[in-house]
């Protein structure tokens, strides 16, 4: 029963904000966009290059012989993901 | 973000004539013709100068018996690049190796230029990137062609099967295509990225932490110059292979 409460009170307050403007005045919208859109970016990112260096780092420490190799593997990697969270941010630089 | 750099301003104030004639040849017009000349496009004649510079003052002191330092330096930067040639494209990654270290030397010293208060980096703007990448893009093509003719390189766009075809090209047509792409706004966005940041903290604290973001811009600059050469390796890599049945 709380959750039902909480939810539509989210609803209302999502639904209220317009409301409250006389003009349509939708200019906050893509700073918001923006913000969350780069974060859920950066979460995402975060989470698979922690996923590679995890992993890349049992490797090293498993087989240190293969150190070159595995470095390797790891930089490239992460500039890969890297890239991914960057393209996010060059839309917000276009957008907002 | 138009603010005219001061080494930009000396070609605009003397010879705003060659960039309209340069920018007429191909039937373009400049923002404000009056001043033409970008800031990136000084700053890139900028970096040229500087490397060409360097190699001239390396060039007579190279000697067997007894090297410098700048010799030891340029030694150990050859070996790595030649190195990781090898190691990718096989064992004639030497014969590419130009445009490696061309790419490498050129985005490094790009890149760190930047740095130093006067100046930008040119790879901050979108152009530049894009003129790397698509030298690249076309590289990798055009050596793929030579190496294995014509026919059979557009035949690796087919897939291992014939009945996958329809369903390979358009996957690997639109990977090839997303490469010059990303090549561009990775690199782009990493230069323009870690500038907004130190100009973001230089804002809110203009003291001792800046500084430490302009040290991770550092590091990012030598990544990045690094990452581009080591895809285009990549590429050149896939595009060159031999199979091996």
């Amino acid at each position: 029963m709380n959750i039902k409460f909480a939810i539509l009170a989210l609803m209302l307050f999502v639904l209220a904000s317009p409301m409250m403007a006389q003009t349509a005045d939708h200019s906050w919208s893509a700073p918001l966009a923006a913000g969350l859109g780069m974060g859920i970016a950066s979460g995402l990112c975060a989470l698979g290059q922690g996923k590679a260096v995890a992993s890349s780092a049992e490797a090293l420490a498993r087989n240190p012989g293969a150190a070159p190799l595995i470095r390797f593997a790891l930089i490239l990697g992460l500039a890969l993901i890297e890239s991914l969270a960057l393209y996010t941010l060059v839309i917000i630089f276009l957008k907002v | 973000m138009e603010h005219e750099l001061g080494f930009t301003k000396l070609f605009n104030d003397y010879i705003p004539g060659v960039a309209n004639a340069i920018l007429g040849i191909f039937g373009q017009h400049a923002h404000n013709p009056e001043r033409p000349w970008a800031n990136f496009v000084t700053m890139q004649i900028l970096v040229t100068l500087i490397i060409m510079v360097l190699f001239a003052i390396l060039s007579p002191k190279i000697s067997m018996d007894r090297p410098g330092k700048l010799q030891h330096i340029f030694e150990a930067l050859y070996t790595f690049l030649h190195d990781q040639a090898q190691e990718i494209v096989g064992h004639h990654g030497h014969r590419y190796l130009y445009l490696f270290a061309t790419f490498f030397i050129f985005i490094l010293f790009a890149n760190l230029i930047g740095i130093i208060p006067a100046f930008e980096s040119p790879t901050m703007f979108p152009p530049v990137p894009l003129g790397c990448a698509l030298v690249a893009f076309l590289y990798y093509h055009a050596q793929g062609v030579i190496e294995q003719g014509t026919w059979k390189y557009l035949k690796h766009f087919a897939g291992p099967v014939w009945w996958l075809t329809p369903l390979m090209i358009p996957i690997e047509l639109i990977s090839h295509l997303a490469r010059p792409m990303s090549l561009t706004i990775r690199l782009f966005a990493n230069m323009f990225a870690g500038e907004q940041v130190t100009l973001v903290f230089l804002k809110m604290v203009p003291l001792f932490i800046p500084v430490i973001f302009m040290g991770m811009h550092v590091f990012v600059a030598f990544l990045q110059a690094y990452i581009f050469t080591l895809l285009a390796m990549v590429y050149v890599a896939g595009a060159v292979a031999h199979e091996e049945h």
